[in-house]
């Protein structure tokens, strides 16, 4: 079943915390629910779950307003921040515990246990108390509790902030294939960009209380569609511009970044927000970016920017190179057979519609269709 | 040189302190032998006066849990319109001075306020009797059991509460396996507090239920009726006895809250 919230408001003390927030999650969805410390998104997941009451605004699960119902009859698991496991029973107990409360007993709730520690890979651990379980056990533990009593929707909130790289990347896989293989509508909360990538069938970006994106994890690295968004899921390349002219497929812009006596023009894909004399911000996915050495010849239909590297890095997803453009500087991701050296003179190239900008409009519409082609 | 100094005084200081505390005790000990001390708890009055003493107060924990909790709980765990009220209603009793209490608890429940004329007209009397002392002794005591059960139920993560009521389990079913499990301890030491106080409760007692031998003398009466009456050998028999109680409890309350 899917679970949609509908303009939800929710303030602490005076302050708000969510603003008219909406969300649709689909059935079976990999949701993936990311945002800053204290954007909003803990509060979200207790809305959903009914453990926090909303001023107001709906709550409905499978199309069934929920709104009234006490946590206990949503139908949901939560896994949380810290565990939350109960200290004073076993992993076994633990997971039994929603079982138990459902009258499930003997055989049955034995077998039902065992699969989902054998699922997360903890059979072993059943006899031990939670305090005598390692992070990534506990996490575990967590989980299967969670899944045991087949909840519609699993709401998981950063599950994994306390685990290191290794352990975290084992258990992601298996969550995500568990996901799969049981096909529940799964809300995940996380602040990494990166297992956003990793895990989800959509991503929403939760800023300030409202949603600024939802997207597929591609389509947001790509299109980013505000400077929020771009900056929190890592985009450097961000360029301000105005817009010179305006063709029937095209617009020639000003990087008005850069100081006046280092001008320089591009031509960019033409969008419906684009308007005559109107300043904008563009952004370029460095893979998006190609060097090229100053002897090389370049396509015509390319954009090509003198530029001397500055700096080399290594961001963890292979090496960047910081190219100086004439006072604005741009990231460009360095192809594995591209040899270059700092301080070395280079030509940035893109292509038109490599640029995109942050409008702060949805590129896609429900069906699929570009919005930005047809406004 | 001057550290030393300061260091001496310092435990001179503890030393006095110590005197303060062992030397009574010692008294106590030094005025009667072994062989008076079990003919005297052997005598009926003070026999008497013991089961009394362990009657009223282990009842009393007994409503105490039955008050406390509740009121812990809601202490803990919500908000409400008057819940100040309510925290400073618990604290009242530690600080006022029992005496007060009992002559509150007199007036109220004697036959010449309304509450006890109503109570009277339906054939029961509350003043004089061992109900009395239970009520008394109950008044005192519970701010210790709600304050402990209180404190144990709000060091609980929140968490764990949401995760149980997330998993399907009712408030009721949580409060049962997980609140109350979890606050065992806190509530063990609450219950031995009580206990302890209810024992040793003097002033409310006997302003309530006076000192009918056989029927309203607890041991801390007994002790106070035979010291001034010049009957010491049976005042120190009880005393001490008293002091085996409060040992017992200092040692089991030292151990559980070490756990
Ligand atoms: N019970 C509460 N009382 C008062 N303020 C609260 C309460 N719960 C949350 N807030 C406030 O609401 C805001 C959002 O909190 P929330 O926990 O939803 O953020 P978050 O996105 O989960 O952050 P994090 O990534 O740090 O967990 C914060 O400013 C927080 O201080
Ligand atoms: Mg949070």
């Amino acid at each position: 079943m899917g679970i949609t919230l509908e303009k939800i408001s929710k303030s602490y003390d005076g302050r708000a915390v969510l603003k008219n927030l909406n969300l649709e999650i689909n059935q079976g969805e990999f949701h993936v629910l990311l945002g800053p410390s204290g954007g909003g998104k803990t509060t979200t997941l207790s809305v959903m779950a009914g453990l926090t009451e909303q001023d107001s605004g709906s709550v409905s699960i499978g199309g069934q307003d929920v709104s009234n119902l006490s946590p206990d009859k949503r139908r949901i698991g939560f896994v949380f921040q810290d565990h939350a496991l109960f200290p004073h029973l076993t992993v076994f107990d633990n997971v039994a515990y929603g079982l138990r409360v459902r009258r499930i007993k003997g055989h049955e709730m034995t077998r039902k246990v065992e699969n989902y520690l054998s699922k997360v890979s903890i059979v072993k651990e059943k006899g031990k108390f939670p305090h005598q379980l390692s992070g990534g056990q506990k996490q575990r533990t967590a989980l299967a509790r969670a899944l045991v009593i087949e909840p519609e929707i699993l709401l998981m909130d950063e599950p994994m902030s306390s685990l290191d790289a290794m352990t975290k990347e084992t258990v992601r896989d298996e969550l995500k294939s568990i996901q799969q293989e049981i096909g529940v509508t799964t809300v995940y909360v996380t602040h990494d960009h990166n297992e956003a990538v990793l895990l989800g069938d959509r991503v929403s970006v939760l800023n300030n209380g409202r949603v600024e994106q939802i997207e597929s994890p591609s389509e947001l690295f790509h299109h980013p569609k505000t400077e929020f968004v771009a900056r929190f899921i890592g985009i450097k390349n961000i360029l301000k511009v105005s817009l010179i002219e305006i063709n029937n497929h095209e617009a020639t812009v000003r990087i008005s970044s850069n100081g006046p006596d280092q001008s320089v023009t591009i031509r960019v894909k033409k969008y419906p927000i684009f308007g005559k004399g109107k300043e904008i911000n563009l952004c370029i996915h460095p893979k998006k970016i190609m060097l090229k050495r100053e002897d090389e010849a370049v396509d015509d239909n390319l954009n090509r920017i003198r530029g001397k590297i500055v700096k080399k890095t290594n961001n963890g997803n292979g090496f960047m190179a910081i190219v100086d453009i004439g006072g604005t500087t741009l990231y460009a991701a360095i192809p594995t057979n591209f040899d270059c050296k700092v301080y070395e003179n280079v030509w940035v190239c893109f292509a038109p519609d490599a640029p995109h900008p942050l409008c702060g409009k949805k590129c896609r519409a429900a069906e699929t269709k570009r919005r930005c082609l047809k406004e | 040189m001057k550290s030393l100094s300061f260091d001496l005084t310092v435990s001179l200081i503890a030393g006095i302190f110590v005197c303060l505390i062992v030397l009574p005790m010692l008294a106590l000990f030094t005025t009667t032998s072994f062989g008076e001390l079990v003919r005297q708890l052997k005598s009926p009055l003070v026999l008497s006066a013991v089961l009394i003493s362990l009657e009223t107060s282990l009842t009393v924990v007994f409503f105490a849990l039955c008050l406390g909790i509740p009121v812990a709980y809601l202490l803990a765990m919500k908000d409400f319109k008057g819940k100040e009220i309510l925290d400073t209603l618990v604290d009242l009793p530690i600080c006022m001075p029992p005496l007060v209490a009992g002559l509150a608890l007199l007036i109220l429940l004697g036959g010449n306020s309304k509450f006890g004329g109503m109570l009277n007209n339906h054939g029961i009397n509350l003043i004089f009797s061992k109900k009395g002392i239970i009520i008394a002794q109950l008044f005192v005591s519970i701010p210790f059991l709600i304050k402990s059960a209180r404190d144990a139920f709000e060091s609980i993560n929140k968490n764990v509460i949401n995760a149980s009521l997330t998993l399907g389990a009712s408030k009721f079913y949580t409060f049962k396996k997980i609140l109350l499990p979890l606050a065992r301890n806190g509530i063990y030491t609450g219950m031995i507090m009580t206990w302890a106080r209810a024992l040793g409760e003097f002033g409310a007692t006997s302003m309530v239920a006076g000192c009918i031998p056989f029927r309203t003398e607890t041991m801390t009466v007994a002790i106070y009726q035979n010291a001034m009456s010049g009957e010491l050998a049976a005042s120190t028999a009880v005393a001490l006895l008293l002091l085996v109680f409060s040992f017992t409890l200092l040692l089991v309350f030292k151990s559980r809250v070490k756990i």
